[in-house]
């Protein structure tokens, strides 16, 4: 049955392509076969991390002048926000590069692909 | 004749090694120079630690380069500096600069010390390793700006930087302002030791520049939400 479906696209297809009844209503400039990859797609940008401990430690430093002996709170929250976000980057990387992330995301996608390509020469 | 002739019978091995821009394969695990870490008994070692042992047992381990030591005296930061203040590859004439700067700390401040009555004795600092890692901490900026494109014009955007950008970027200031801003016939190690005693006491171009730079960052500080990391 699947075989029946298969043949039927393909007698659509090419008679999409001929030029024998009316004209060609496709004009494939590249061969009409699936890639064995994905492109690329945009990643979605994320957000500015530790903002507000930035914005305090400015107003800190406004208020005092730029010493930095009265704002020593404030800089040691930042460094501490600073680490939790990196640490956060560093194991959302690694959870994305073995596959557990929320999305597949095209390096994976073509290393599946490439081990299972699509047929090229017809056994 | 028949050394000559066994001598031909080898075969070809190059002189010559390329070796510049060659890299250890990712297999191979970084050497230990510390030696107190290893005379800790096996009771009093961590878990963690003692994973690392066993996985040094089985990895191969990167040749030491000679910059390193096992001495209690190295210091990486201090062997970071040296580095940086090398020209041409010459390493003994940055070593030698280096040293002849903590001594003259060294100098100025037993100096201070004696000529300081009983009482204000014990605040001056003499140990020159501890002023030059006291000074350098005093350098360091906070925060760091980045040029970040948006809508066709660049953005100075304020960005939290990483420790090992922060120390490279005070030993940079304190190498060029000690090269460039001084009198010409004065010794790098005498500017050196001068700028260093200014950082400590936080004062000096060096922390001017600091200074400068957080208030660049504070005036751009509404451009902080064009990161995206």
């Amino acid at each position: 049955m699947a075989m029946q479906g298969v043949t039927a696209f393909h007698q659509k297809v090419s008679r999409m392509l001929s030029r024998q009844e009316k004209k060609p209503i496709l004009k494939p400039n590249k061969p009409l076969a699936l890639k064995d990859e994905v492109a690329n797609r945009k990643m979605k940008k994320g957000e500015a991390t530790c903002v507000t401990e930035i914005s305090i430690l400015m107003t800190c430093w406004k208020q005092n002048n730029f010493v930095e002996a009265m704002c020593s709170n404030e800089m040691k929250s930042f460094y501490s926000c600073v680490e939790k976000a990196q640490a956060e980057m560093k194991e959302n990387s690694k959870q994305e590069a073995i596959g557990k992330g929320a999305r597949l995301t095209p390096k994976l996608a073509n290393t599946l692909l490439k081990k299972y390509p699509n047929m090229r020469i017809e056994i | 004749m028949s050394a000559s002739v066994t001598g031909l019978l080898k075969p070809w091995t190059p002189r010559v090694f390329l070796v510049r821009w060659s890299r250890y394969n990712p297999y191979y695990l970084e050497p230990e120079p510390r030696k107190d870490l290893y005379s800790i008994p096996e009771s009093e070692l961590t878990a963690e630690q003692k994973e690392e042992r066993d996985l040094k047992a089985v990895r191969p381990i990167k040749a030491a380069t000679s910059g390193v030591t096992s001495s209690p005296f190295d210091d990486p930061v201090l062997s970071k500096f040296i580095t940086m203040m090398m020209k041409d590859g010459d390493k003994v004439l940055a070593r030698g600069i280096m040293t002849q700067t903590l001594e003259s700390i060294k100098r100025n401040q037993v100096e201070k010390y004696h000529k300081a009555p009983e009482g204000k004795r014990d605040e001056i600092e003499c140990n020159p390793y501890a002023i030059f890692h006291q000074a350098l901490e005093h350098c360091k900026p906070v925060i760091g700006l980045a040029s970040i494109q948006k809508g066709g014009k660049f953005y100075q955007v304020p960005i939290p930087l990483t420790d090992n950008r922060r120390r490279f970027m005070a030993m940079k200031w304190l190498i060029t302002e000690c090269r460039d801003n001084k009198h010409r016939r004065t010794l790098m190690y005498e500017k050196l030791s001068q700028e260093i005693m200014a950082a400590y006491d936080k004062e000096g171009n060096v922390i001017k520049k600091k200074h400068e730079l957080h208030k660049m960052a504070e005036s751009n500080r509404a451009y902080a939400h064009y990161r995206w990391w």
